[in-house]
């Protein structure tokens, strides 16, 4: 049961395609080998982007990487996304994201909307709920005066092809990236060709 | 400074000594990592000051004298820093074919100096310059024995001759070195095969002869349940570890099984994680088994032994009714369920059985109704199935004459089971 990593983002719903703002960065990449953590963050970064960016306003999204599931939560521009793995329960995951949210707004209000570029802040708040939400149960405490999750369905994808675009290429797209280096590219790239049993992301 | 050749490296034998310079100068080197070239920047950026790797033929003692900035970060064939070893992709192959034959050759001669004194060498003392030549060669041979299985992990040989000279002497230290290699190589493959069985062979060597094998071991679980959380699926990691508990007395059983139920409880998909819980519990049944009367029927366990059983049982419960549908904590609960009325249930009184085969039912019913929302995991309706096939067999087992109150479940449940 792990989270390995959450944002906070600023969506634009204006139609001009412009990619999402990191608010927030909370990042636990400890289990994994010290030379592939630099990568994992990247990709955390391209990957969260890429989700957030086509999360419609208000909606809950569920997406299936890998051995990973990334959740996001959009509430009217502001975009939660959680990088779970395949045995954290959705719904614990849900009243996660939720609590950040609720939390964010009452930190700092509506300014994120003011937000151009992404931010490099750690936000302590999300650093301490990424290592306290790590137990579910501590996520089912909050389940009980959550209301509004049992009303809104949730979107599951299989892939996160599924996400993308009619026409668009998650190949295509990580090249394009600016988020990931040539080096993470390049490891994407081998990944894909040798089908190892343990990618990341 | 660097050798300026047109690759950006130096020829491979050098790049070989190199790289045995830095695995003896730093021997808490704990990580190896094969990177690619433009990822040394990046590397130093994290790491948050420029890295000291030795790139000129001399080796430097005073590492300060080298500055990163010099340096082109493509051209870096090792990058090492808070023990942390990575090796470029691009520096490879020419490495491993360096590491092969420095390893062949030394071992070549070192067993032809075995050959020639086979009982003389180390006890003669006509023989020193033969004592002090078998020395370096043993030298050698571990030395490029280490740096072959740095970039080779199956490598039977290096593995085999290292065992060789280490069982000829009779130096503690030595094993546990022998464990720092191996956890050297499982840090870039953890389910390298010899790596592990290395490790059995020290574990087993030292096993008579250690004064502390009980800390030895409490570290050896703790690696092979780290190594498991960051590699999927790691079979040998598991296995391993079950391996270690025919060597724990009994008081390290009973505490790894409760040192680790936290953890156990956020792997709950994890069946192997579950598969140690049994093997450990099987233990402590098996130590109160050879305490007392080998024909009695039943085992007479203590009241510690007893009394752990029960937190499982109900901490496993606890756990099913959180996390619906997972096939690996009702195997785990078959196992709980199925020991506990062999030996324990039937010293607790008439009706203990009984009441006990009704809470499980009961458990089982309360976690077979399906909801409606799309939120819950889809598994949990064929684990439903499995679940039913499961209590089915544990009734028949345990109670016959208590059939009719299966049938009376499934009719509740609507034919679902």
């Amino acid at each position: 049961m792990k989270i390995t990593a959450l944002l906070v983002l600023k969506c634009d719903s204006r139609s001009d395609g412009s990619d999402p703002v990191i608010l927030a960065n909370a990042t636990d990449v400890n289990h994994f080998g010290y030379f592939q953590r630099v990568t994992v963050r990247q990709f955390i970064v391209f990957v969260g982007r890429t989700v957030a960016k086509r999360t419609p306003p208000d909606q809950r999204h569920s997406v299936q990487h890998e051995e990973y599931k990334v959740h996001s939560y959009n509430r009217n521009g502001l975009c939660v996304v959680g990088f779970m793995d395949d045995h954290y329960p959705v719904r614990s995951a849900f009243s996660v994201l939720n609590k950040v949210i609720d939390e964010y707004q009452k930190c700092f209000g509506e300014t994120w909307r003011n937000i151009q570029a992404d931010s490099t802040q750690p936000w302590p708040y999300l650093n301490e709920a990424l290592t306290k939400f790590q137990d579910p149960g501590e996520a089912d405490n909050l389940l009980k005066i959550q209301r509004e999750l049992d009303e809104t369905k949730i979107i599951l994808h299989k892939t996160i092809d599924s996400v993308l675009e009619r026409g668009e290429k998650l190949d295509s797209l990580v090249e394009k990236s600016s988020d990931l280096s040539a080096a993470s590219q390049m490891f994407y790239k081998q990944a894909k060709k040798t089908n190892q049993c343990c990618t990341i992301l | 400074m660097s050798e300026a050749d047109p690759s950006g490296y130096a020829e491979p034998s050098s790049l070989l000594y190199r790289l045995e310079f830095i695995l003896e100068s730093d021997p808490l080197i704990d990580e190896v990592g094969f990177v690619h070239p433009s990822q040394f920047a990046a590397l130093s950026d994290m790491s948050g000051s420029p890295s000291l790797s030795s790139m000129s033929m001399e080796p430097q003692s005073d590492k300060s004298k080298l500055k990163a900035s010099q340096v082109n970060p493509t051209d870096m064939a090792f990058w090492s820093r808070d023990h942390k070893l990575g090796i470029s992709t691009q520096a490879i192959h020419p490495l491993y074919n360096a590491a092969k034959h420095a390893f062949c050759s030394s071992l070549e001669q070192y067993k032809l100096l075995i050959h020639l004194n086979p009982k003389k060498v180390g006890l003669d003392s006509d023989n020193v310059s033969n004592v002090s030549s078998l020395a370096t060669l043993e030298c050698e041979v571990m030395k490029h024995s280490r740096a072959l299985l740095l970039l080779s992990c199956d490598f039977g040989t290096a593995w085999n001759c290292r065992k060789e000279v280490v069982s000829k002497k009779q130096n503690m230290m030595l094993y546990l070195d022998e464990l720092l290699v191996s956890t050297l190589v499982l840090s870039y493959s953890p389910k390298s095969e010899r790596a592990w069985s290395h490790r059995r062979w020290v574990v087993k060597m030292i096993a008579g002869k250690c004064k502390n094998l009980q800390e030895i071991l409490k570290n050896e679980s703790e690696l092979a349940q780290r190594i498991a959380e960051k590699s999927k699926m790691n079979y040998r990691a598991w296995n391993y570890r079950c391996w270690l508990v025919s060597y724990m007395p009994e008081n390290q059983v009973i505490n790894e099984l409760i040192k680790y139920r936290d953890w156990a409880g956020l792997h709950v998909a994890d069946n192997s994680c579950f598969h140690y819980r049994t093997r450990l519990l099987t233990r402590t049944l098996a130590d109160s088994f050879y305490k007392q009367d080998l024909k009695a029927s039943h085992v007479h366990t203590t009241a510690e032994v007893c009394q752990l059983w029960k937190e499982e049982l109900s901490w496993s419960e606890i756990l099913i009714k959180r996390y619906i549908g997972r096939e690996a904590l009702w195997l785990y609960r078959r196992f709980l369920a199925l020991c506990w009325i062999k030996h324990f249930a039937a010293r607790m009184g008439g009706t203990h059985v009984e009441s006990f085969v009704d809470n499980e039912l009961q458990l089982f019913r309360s976690c077979t109704t399906v909801p409606d929302n799309q939120m819950d995991e889809p598994q949990s309706v064929e684990t439903g199935e499995k679940v039913g096939e499961e209590l089915e067999k544990v009734l028949n087992k345990v109670c016959p004459e208590k059939a009719f109150l299966w049938d009376l479940v499934r009719k509740k449940n609507g034919g679902l089971i």
